[in-house]
């Protein structure tokens, strides 16, 4: 699914901020990643956005090296994968309902077919009444929930969420990361970078992804008594 | 409305929504682009207006004087004995039926003695009596548009009747004035090509200024798997409106001086002026114009802008 070998990462002349980074992140699997400030979490997760090629090693997505790809196939792989940014980008001389149908928009979903899902989905994280409000009207909590909707709307095969949950409230919070678990068993890899530690433990059940110093280091979720007896026995 | 949307599909420059995913609507980066228009749409209007008049006079000097030639008989010898008139008459006459009866020559006319003496007259001044003074004869000759011939053997047949008969082809001052019209003709074609030029750099850096200030909205929309097409087109269009109401500005401007101009020209009545009136394939390429540098200014930003995305990763 997605296969980091021997990676690294420098801006310009600049020290590697990511280094012999290895990993491995199989088809429908979740993962929190988590790091100090600084660690370079946005980096590496803007390499598995394609937003950035790496110095050195190589990247594979969806079993294939995105060194060797030409621009077209690169836009299909993009098209896979939906992106929470930390500052949302959002558009916003666009309405709520135009950002978020923005992802179908560029795959030339028909304008049917875009209002049916993007009405449903605006329902579900509780924006229902905001289709025509621009988001630099609405709050953080709103904004961000755009987004997410927004990085949703495709059903990718990887989400890529940069502390997705750090301006909503508990009740909201908890409700989309639902959401990410729905669409996780509906087989798409989740990768969320987060500082929350309460929510890493809320779902311990998701493997973790350490980055410090530029080193990622994996860990598996601890295991619950009923799956160490299965091992047993 | 449905018409323009078909319209705009076809050329591959419209959305279902009349809404850009960029913000290109805000500011006034539209309006200086649209107001750049208007101007090289004026200047290309004077431009190839001027090529339109220098080929009108061309061609009027050429055609009124092409094919054509003439005959003066000098009403003296090489060594200044001027002949008796009926000398002349007898010479002029053998000249004038060896021109009818030669090939090339389609017709042949005798000047009078009145008109000759109305072409001296400036120099000799008016109200003299020409009686004793000895005038040339002149002839005037058109030749035929399908007979190639000599006009050095001719001038020598000629010059058997008396060495001192020339032929005057026109071609050595229609040349000078040919060659110096087809300069100014050059130099036009060049300001127009200019203007294009300027169109294109002034498009281009328009249109990638706009794009560096919308860096975040391309990049995202990038990042979504947005086709280089799909971003292209939505400033294709933009570009496209803005540069088809800054020239429909300029054109307006340039018929209305070039009408002006025109009207000025009639009231003099300067012969040596060419002609204003322009034909039916002259107003089309003018109609044309402001559409053609729509269609630069489109194509530009269409190059521009995959030009800057083929740099992002």
């Amino acid at each position: 699914m997605i296969k980091f070998e021997h990676v690294g990462l420098r801006y310009g002349v600049g020290p590697e901020i990511l280094s012999d980074v290895n990993f491995t992140l199989d088809q429908g699997s979740f993962h929190f990643l988590s790091g100090p400030s600084g660690a370079g979490k946005t980096s590496l997760m803007s390499l598995m956005y394609l937003g950035r090629r790496p110095t050195r090693g190589i990247v594979s997505m969806f079993g294939q090296n995105v060194g060797q790809m030409g621009r077209h196939d690169l836009k299909k792989i993009r098209q896979r994968i939906g992106v929470v940014f930390q500052d949302f980008r959002l558009l916003n001389h666009m309405s709520a309902f135009d950002n978020i149908a923005l992802p179908l928009r560029i795959m030339g979903e028909s304008e049917k077919e875009i209002k049916a899902n993007v009405d449903e989905l605006m329902e579900w994280v509780g924006l229902g009444d905001h289709r025509h409000q621009l988001p630099n009207t609405m709050s953080g909590g709103q904004q961000q929930r755009i987004a997410i909707a927004r990085a949703v709307i495709t059903r990718p095969r990887l989400l890529l969420a940069d502390e997705p949950t750090g301006n909503l409230d508990d009740e909201i919070g908890l409700r989309l990361m639902n959401l990410f678990d729905q669409l996780n068993r509906m087989g798409t890899t989740i990768v969320i970078a987060s500082h929350n530690t309460l929510l890493m433990e809320k779902f311990s059940q998701h493997s973790r992804l350490i980055l410090d110093k530029g080193q990622l280091r994996l860990i598996h979720p601890r295991k619950t008594i009923k799956q160490k007896l299965e091992g047993i026995f | 409305m449905f018409k323009i949307k078909k319209f705009e599909r076809g050329l591959g420059i419209a959305r279902k929504r009349r809404q850009y995913d960029l913000p290109l609507n805000k500011g006034n980066g539209g309006n200086f682009l649209k107001l750049l228009i208007a101007l090289m749409t004026f200047l290309a209007m004077l431009g190839v207006a001027s090529i339109f008049a220098l080929s009108a006079m061309t061609d009027r000097w050429s055609s009124g004087l092409e094919n054509k030639a003439t005959i003066e008989i000098p009403a003296k010898d090489n060594s200044g004995t001027v002949f008796e008139q009926s000398h002349m008459d007898t010479l002029q006459d053998q000249v004038f039926n060896f021109l009818q009866n030669y090939p090339a020559v389609d017709t042949v006319e005798v000047m009078d003695k009145e008109e000759i003496k109305s072409l001296v007259a400036p120099w000799l001044g008016e109200g003299l009596s020409y009686d004793n003074i000895p005038l040339p004869g002149i002839l005037t000759v058109s030749f035929k548009d399908d007979v190639i011939f000599d006009t050095d053997a001719l001038e020598n047949k000629l010059k058997t009747f008396a060495p001192q008969i020339r032929l005057d082809t026109h071609q050595s001052w229609l040349a000078d004035v040919l060659r110096f019209t087809g300069a100014l003709n050059f130099a036009a074609v060049l300001i127009t090509i200019v203007i294009g030029i300027t169109t294109i750099v002034a498009v281009a850096g328009a249109v990638q200024s706009r794009m560096a200030i919308y860096h975040e909205e391309l990049e995202l929309l990038h990042l979504m798997g947005a086709e280089d097409s799909y971003i292209s087109r939505q400033l294709q269009r933009y570009v496209l409106i803005l540069s088809l109401q800054g020239a429909a500005i300029g054109t307006a401007i340039g018929g209305l001086i070039m009408f002006m101009v025109g009207l000025l020209a009639g009231e003099m009545d300067i012969s040596l002026l060419p002609d204003f009136h322009l034909s039916i394939m002259q107003i089309f390429l003018l109609i044309c114009l402001p559409l053609l540098v729509a269609l630069l200014g489109m194509v530009t930003a269409r190059q521009t802008v995959l030009r800057v995305l083929a740099q992002m990763p």
